[in-house]
Parts: structure tokens; C-alpha cells; sequence
């Protein structure tokens, strides 16, 4: 097993490797000979980013993390107009958070190929809402471009930069987790010479002001230009090679299925052995290509649509049917769910019913049966890390709060304090939220401390935030609250790294792909902006935290306490490669008494309770060291000496 | 072979992923159209995880539908519990009994089944073959905690009618572990070939 960077790289043109959907398209992208490429993490979309910046100075691209989807977005965008072919990749909601630039921008076009992942995440793995990207593309007139496998995905990606290039206006490439975090079998193929070379290119800007200067008089011009392309698109993605038609010629039925159904699709029909079919596999789903549509439907007399999510495609081929008279009976969101993710049995399920089928497995059966299984076991969610500083700072800020205060937090690994036992995060919605959030509770409860009338009965608030997500959307947030006069603490938690996406690094941090950037100490931007409040703490020292924190709430006006330790994850990570040993805890169970503090008001993941000795007990292959138990436990019966790992 | 369908399960950390993408470059080096499905983000924090490894001729999707796994390996009994919708009728459960109690469980919210009441809903309502013995143990007495992972794979070539041959597997765990960490995941790959022997009587 080759390394990932190894065999993104590779001039092996031919050779099959096993690489995840977001590998596969950055290696797309070098095989389509990229220049730049900027983005902000986001699940499902990370490994895209983390692989570009890691070939990066091995193949001559730009790469960079931004700090928002709008700046990358921008980033790549001026590139694309500099001549070179330029690359950005968000999340779903990253889109939101970019939509200025992206729905202004349409209209002005592109030089060099202009490509935009978008990695949608039905069923919200990892997601604060579900949404369909294609209904952006459609908003914005942008052709979009569905994958239907990991290998796809990388041609795709080529492609894109092409019919980019063609039509001089953006792409999307529209990816679902199950394509970005899926490994399948990758057929490599040639790499450009100048990537082979590691030689960065540079583009030339050519200014045109009636172009690039989206003024109302352009944009006026702009509007019908747009729609004029997107016609032409559409005429061209009849003859997409990721668009074709298959299955038996004579079928009165018919089966479309756009982006990744398709592959659910095939294996439905496989299971269910129907073979008396046509189906139109579909990869591009905005602007859907009638002419292909037409040569299908021809013969049909009953169509099903299988399409996860919204009903992009049907909406088109509806009222383009109801223009064109067309008796043919077409289903789709009447059968197919419109929420969570597809799947092969929820394909199946649809196909059966619409052909009248029995289905292959009794699956009422298996889900009353499984119900009972399920009564049995206890949940599991996702948890705080062992030793990870966040979980230090809520401990001090519930107790500084006596638990009283309301919790605003924001989108990161840290939303885990609204587990027990922390229940330490009464709202989250969206990057950058939790500042917006404080302040406007504090205004709606409290009133301005500027304002002539106030409340007399004062509401403590305190939000949490992330260093990455400060920087993402935090800082306008912050010069709001400031501004305001609102009375609020915001501790930001800073740990160096944009932890939950997998360690990228930001502006606290200072590294990027190309060596050592400028670090930003967050303290020093609270101060610049007026904070009336700021201090720095370190998490694993609880009780400092905890009287740094009563300090800050004694002060009226907007406090930001910075609380800073590197990420655990991060710093296991470093140790293990470089086979450095760490403290293991363990309870002594002569001074255990049994009082289960350090897992009702703390909850390490290290430490369970031992139901027979009656006494709580630490897991040693999942004790990082931190100590924070031993700072914890009234009784002191948290040691050390001893185990090490 | 149309498909062949493994669900992996365990909590985040235990190195679901790492086994499930052994099995898949073994499949690739098999010459099989592979796919495997996987969870990343938040999940991944400690939370119970799963992950899917599909091979053969005809597969196109990258999880496993409900009532197809042909074996369901799990890093952690309750974690078996939590997939075992996914296997087929008749199917096989690899299953690592040394529990990880979640923090409900340790605040008093929630309770912990026991092995045998797990092993009995396995085999009685599910009616499937249960391979369960504790891989952490053989894996310290290997030489690490983190070879678990390899002793469930050996574990789960004993399979009957297993595809990928033994060998054929080894020699991707050779290559993809660390040149000084080979010796001990042998090891590791060995005493979960005969852990599994034993409970199948082979
Ligand atoms: S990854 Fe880092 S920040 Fe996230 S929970 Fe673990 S230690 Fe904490
Ligand atoms: S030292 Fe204590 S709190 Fe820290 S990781 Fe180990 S058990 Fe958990």
C-alpha cells in the first residue's frame, strides 16, 4: 500500500490504485493540469483540500486554506480570470457563505478553467442542515457535474475544467458523502508535463472594466448572456460522455437516475432481476440535456426518476414534458424520499413499487426484529477527546457560571460540550453564529450598556469559539459586539489547529502548504478591536481558567478569554510518530469513594465506571496524560506513577 | 463472484478504517471492483463508527444494504449489536469481546448487555455464526494493543468460503504496517487465525 500522496503523484498512467473519492479528485485536478487552488475545510469535502496541500510544492500548484469559502472562493476566482485553471471545494453550507461572490460573479465569466467542488452531505453525518446544491447551480445558472462513482469523480473533474474553459463560466462538481468518502478503484491517467516538473505557472490578468466591474449597467447585460450560455451548456451535455443511455431499446419503461442513484439503481435492478428496462444515467443534472432526455423518452410509456434529495432533475424534465405534450406517465418524489440519503434499499423500495415488484427481502421483518435489538443498546455519540482542552474549558466555565448562564457555541469539535455531562452549548448554527448570538441575547435580555434603560435582572452570557472559526466568520462578529456595547464573554478556544475537519491550519496556527505564513495571536485582534476585557489561559490549569473566568464576567462590556492548548488529537498524533511516551492515569481504589465526579460533571472517555469494585477506573489505552482527572476528583484519587505508553 | 459484503463497526480510534482499507487492497490486488465506504468528522470522535467493504463484479454503491453483509466485524461487542440489521441471514459475526463502556453507561443512563445476552440475540434471532473471543488480548500478547486490528483480520479469513485467500491478505498487512511492526502483526495475524479455528473447529 502505496502513500496517498505517493499515488496521487504517481506517472503511472494505467495502474489501479485504491484511493477515497476526494483523493481521486485532486488527482483529477493534476491530471488537468491545475495552478490554484484555495478552499476552507468542511466535512465532506476536507480530503480534497488536505490532499492538494499536501502535493502541492511537489507538483508546482498554489494552494492555500483560506479563511473563509468567500476568500477561497475569490482566491480561485481571480486566478481563473488571471488565464489559469483555478480550483476551490467547500461543503454544502460553505456554498451559503461564499453565495455573494459566486451568484455576482457568473456573469462575468472565466479565462482559465474555473472549477467549484461542492460536497453535499445528505442524511447530515456531519452537516447543521441538508441541502441540495443543485438548487444553488439552478439559482445561479451553473452547470453542475454528479459523479456516480470515486473514479468518475476524477474524470469528472477534468472534464469540468474543459467545459469550464469552452463556455467561459464556472462549474460545479457536485460530490455526496458517499462519493467523497468512498474508495473505489481509480484508473490513473497522464500527467501534464509542468506538473511533472513541479513548475508553478503564472497567469496575466487583462483588465476590462465592462467585464470585470459588475456595475447594474453590466450586470443588465450580464443576465441574458448568462441564460444564453446555459442553453448552449445544454445542447453540448447531450453529447457528455458521462450521460448515456442503457438497458433494453424496446422497454416501455424507464429509469433516471442522475449523479450516484445511478449506481444505487444498478444494483436495485441486479437484485430485484429486472431487465426489462431503460435507464438514463444522468451526470449532469443542471442544465439537464433535452435532446438526450428526448432520444429516451422515445417508446417509453412510464418513467421513475430516482434522485436523492430534491427533485432537481424532475422539476426540469416535467415541465419540459408538459411543454412538449408528452403522455408519458412520470413519477419521482411521489415514490422516491425527498429527505436523508439514498440507498441501495430505499432504490429498491422505490423500483418494486413502481413496477409492482415483491421485494427480495422481507424488510418489515427485519425492522420490527431490529427494533427490539435496538432497546438493548446503550447510544454511543461521538465525544470530546481524552485530554482534549475544550472539555477543561467548559468544566471552568460551567462552575465560574454555577451553570446558570446560556451557552451560545459555534460549529467545530467544541459543539460536543452540548453532551452530558457538560451540557455546555444551548445554541449552534452556523460558522462565525455563536458571537452574533450572544450579542443579540444580550441586547434582547439585557439592553446595551450604553442604553438609558436597562434590565435589572442581568442574564450571563458566554459563547464558544473555535481559533479556525474565529478567524472564518467570527472576527466581523466580534467587531459588532464591540461596537454594540453588548455584555457578553466570549471565550475562544484555541488549539492551534481546525481540529474537527482533520488538523487543517489557520491564522493561529501560521503554517501553510508552502512553509511558515504569519501567525495571529487572537488576544492581540480582541485588543486592537476595543475588547473591554482580555486575558489568556491555559485549559489545563482548571482552577486558573475557572478564576480568569470569574474575573471576566465581574466586567461589563464584551471580554474575550482566549483559552489555549494544542489540540490532544493533534499532539497524540506528533508523539506517537515521534514514539514519545506520555503519563498513563489510574485510580487508586483505596481513595476512590465512589462519588462518580469525574464522570458525571467532567466525562473523560478514558474513565468508566466499574460496576463491580464500585469504583471509577481509567482505560489505560485511552489516556492521553492530561492530568485534568487528577485536578478534578475531590479525593485525589487519580495517580500516575507507573503505566506509560 | 457477484459481491461479497463485510460491515466493520467499533468505536472511533480502534482503526475500523485501517482494517477496512486492508481488506480492500487485497480485494483490489484480487482483481475485484472495490468499494468501500467510510465515516469522517465528527463521527469519528469516540463515537460508535462503521464502515462498509464491498468487492466483487457487480458493485457499485459504497454501503452495504440492510440484510446483505455477509460478515459483520466488530472491534466491540455493543457495537456488533448496533449493525447487526446489516447482516444477512445466516451470516457470519467476528466479533473483539472486550467492551468499551460509553459514557452513558458510566453515568448510570444507560446499561451495558452482556456478551452472552449479545452472542444470543446473534444467534437466535438473527441466526448467524458467532466468532467471538477477546482480539485485544491476543493482540498484547502479540506485542501491542494496536494489533487488534490484525487479529481480527485473521481471524476473519477463517470465514467459511472467506474470497481472499489467507496469504493474499498477510502480504498487504506486511507491506502496509511499519518494516520494524511486521514481526508483531504476524504474530497478531496468527493467534486470530487460531482463535477462530478453535471456535469454528477447524
Ligand atoms: S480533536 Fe482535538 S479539539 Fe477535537 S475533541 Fe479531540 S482533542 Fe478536542
Ligand atoms: S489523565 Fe485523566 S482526564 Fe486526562 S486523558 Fe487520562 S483519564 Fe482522561
Amino acid at each position: 500500500m502505496a502513500k496517498v500522496t505517493d499515488m496521487v503523484l504517481w506517472d503511472k498512467p494505467g495502474e489501479k490504485v485504491l484511493l477515497l473519492g476526494n483523493q481521486a479528485i485532486a488527482r483529477g485536478a493534476l491530471e488537468a493540469n491545475i495552478a490554484v487552488y484555495a478552499a476552507y475545510p468542511g466535512t465532506p469535502s476536507s480530503e480534497l483540500t488536505d490532499t492538494m496541500a499536501m502535493v502541492a510544492e511537489k507538483a508546482g500548484v498554489y494552494m492555500e486554506y483560506s479563511t473563509n469559502e468567500k476568500v477561497a472562493f475569490e482566491t480561485a476566482l481571480a486566478a481563473a480570470w488571471s488565464g489559469l485553471r483555478a480550483m476551490t471545494a467547500m461543503k454544502h453550507v460553505g456554498l451559503n457563505v461564499a453565495a455573494d461572490t459566486f451568484m455576482s460573479a457568473v456573469g462575468m465569466g472565466v479565462e482559465g478553467g474555473f472549477v467549484i467542488m461542492v460536497a453535499d452531505d445528505p442524511s447530515m453525518w456531519s452537516s447543521q442542515n441538508e441541502q441540495d446544491t443543485r438548487v444553488y447551480a439552478k439559482f445561479a445558472n451553473v452547470p453542475v457535474l454528479e459523479p456516480s462513482s470515486p473514479h468518475e469523480a476524477k474524470e469528472m473533474t477534468k472534464y469540468a475544467f474543459e467545459l469550464s474553459e469552452k463556455f467561459k463560466h464556472m462549474v460545479i462538481l457536485r460530490t455526496t458523502t458517499r462519493i467523497s468518502h468512498a474508495r473505489g478503484d481509480i484508473e490513473l491517467g497522464e500527467l501534464p508535463e509542468e506538473i511533472k516538473q513541479a513548475k508553478r505557472k503564472f497567469g496575466d490578468f487583462k483588465k476590462d472594466s465592462s467585464r470585470f466591474v459588475d456595475v447594474p449597467s453590466n450586470a443588465r447585460r450580464f443576465h441574458p448572456q448568462i441564460l444564453e450560455k446555459i442553453e448552449k451548456i445544454r445542447e453540448e451535455l447531450a453529447e457528455c460522455p458521462f450521460n448515456w443511455i442503457e438497458g433494453k431499446e424496446d422497454a416501455k419503461v424507464g429509469i433516471i437516475a442522475p449523479g450516484l442513484s445511478y449506481a444505487y439503481v444498478k444494483e436495485a435492478l441486479a437484485w430485484l432481476g429486472v431487465e426489462d428496462v431503460k435507464v438514463l444515467k444522468l451526470g449532469t443534472p443542471f442544465p439537464v440535456p433535452f435532446k438526450l432526455v428526448e432520444r429516451f423518452m422515445d417508446g417509453l410509456e412510464r418513467v421513475l426518476i430516482v434522485e436523492e434529495l430534491e427533485p432537481v432533475v424532475e422539476e426540469q424534465i416535467k415541465t419540459w414534458a408538459f411543454d412538449k405534450k408528452l403522455s408519458i406517465e412520470i413519477k419521482g418524489k411521489e415514490i422516491v424520499p425527498r429527505i436523508y440519503e439514498m440507498t441501495t434499499r430505499r432504490a429498491v423500495e422505490a423500483i418494486a413499487k413502481f413496477l409492482g415488484l415483491e421485494m427480495p427481502i422481507n424488510y418489515e421483518e427485519l425492522d420490527e426484529k431490529y427494533e427490539k435489538v435496538k432497546a438493548m443498546v446503550p447510544p454511543r455519540p461521538p465525544s470530546l477527546c481524552p485530554a482534549c482542552p475544550h472539555r477543561n474549558s467548559f468544566y471552568a466555565i460551567k462552575k465560574a457560571t454555577k451553570g446558570k448562564a446560556i451557552y451560545p457555541s459555534d460549529i467545530g469539535c467544541y459543539t460536543l460540550g452540548l453532551l452530558p455531562p457538560l451540557n455546555a452549548v444551548d445554541t449552534t448554527v452556523a460558522m462565525g453564529g455563536s458571537i452574533g448570538i450572544a450579542h443579540g441575547l444580550s441586547i434582547a435580555q439585557n439592553g446595551a450598556i450604553n442604553e438609558s434603560q436597562r434590565n435589572e435582572e442581568k442574564k450571563v452570557i458566554v459563547a464558544t469559539i473555535g481559533d479556525s472559526t474565529f478567524y472564518h466568520t467570527g472576527l466581523p462578529a466580534l467587531a459588532n459586539a464591540i461596537y454594540n456595547r453588548s455584555n457578553v464573554l466570549i471565550v475562544v478556544l484555541d488549539n492551534f489547529v481546525t481540529a474537527m475537519t482533520g488538523d487543517q491550519p489557520n491564522p493561529s496556527t501560521g503554517q501553510t502548504p508552502h512553509g511558515m505564513g504569519k501567525q495571529i495571536p487572537i488576544e492581540e485582534v480582541a485588543k486592537a478591536m476595543g475588547a473591554d476585557y482580555v486575558a489568556v489561559v491555559d485549559p489545563y490549569d482548571i482552577k486558573k481558567t475557572y478564576e480568569t473566568i470569574k474575573e471576566a464576567l465581574e466586567v461589563e462590556g464584551v471580554s474575550v478569554v482566549v483559552s489555549r492548548r494544542i489540540c490532544a488529537l493533534h499532539k497524540i498524533g506528533e508523539m506517537r510518530k515521534k514514539k514519545e511516551k506520555w503519563p498513563i492515569y489510574y485510580v487508586n481504589e483505596e481513595k476512590c469513594t465512589g462519588c462518580r465526579v469525574c464522570i458525571n460533571t467532567y466525562g473523560c472517555p478514558a474513565i468508566y465506571w466499574n460496576e463491580e469494585k464500585k469504583v471509577a477506573q481509567v482505560n489505560p489505552t485511552m489516556c492521553w496524560g492530561c492530568g485534568g482527572c487528577a485536578q478534578v476528583c475531590p479525593f485525589g484519587a487519580f495517580e500516575t506513577e507507573g503505566g506509560e505508553q | 463472484m457477484r459481491e461479497y459484503n463485510i460491515v466493520i463497526t467499533g468505536v472511533g480510534g480502534q482503526g475500523v478504517l485501517t482494517a477496512s482499507n486492508i481488506l480492500g487492497w487485497a480485494a483490489l490486488r484480487a482483481g475485484h471492483k472495490v468499494r468501500l465506504g467510510e465515516v469522517h468528522g465528527m463521527s469519528q470522535r469516540f463515537g460508535s463508527v462503521i464502515s462498509y467493504v464491498r468487492f466483487g463484479e457487480d458493485v457499485y454503491g459504497a454501503m452495504v444494504p440492510e440484510g446483505k453483509a455477509d460478515v459483520l466485524m466488530s472491534f466491540e461487542p455493543v457495537e456488533a449489536l448496533r449493525y447487526i440489521n446489516y447482516l444477512k441471514k445466516g451470516g457470519m459475526v467476528v466479533v473483539n469481546t472486550s467492551p468499551i463502556p460509553p459514557v452513558q453507561v458510566s453515568m448510570g443512563k444507560a446499561t451495558y448487555p452482556s456478551i452472552e445476552e449479545i452472542k444470543k440475540v446473534v444467534e437466535e434471532d438473527f441466526k448467524a455464526k458467532w466468532i467471538g473471543f477477546n482480539a485485544e488480548k491476543l493482540a498484547l500478547e502479540a506485542g501491542h494493543v494496536v494489533t487488534t486490528n490484525t487479529v481480527l483480520i485473521g481471524a476473519l479469513t477463517q470465514v467459511p468460503e472467506f474470497p481472499l485467500g489467507e496469504d493474499h491478505v498477510r502480504e498487504v498487512i506486511r507491506i502496509s504496517v511499519p518494516p520494524k511492526a511486521v514481526d508483531m502483526n504476524m504474530k497478531a495475524f496468527d493467534l486470530g487465525i487460531k482463535a477462530a479455528k478453535e471456535i469454528l473447529g477447524l
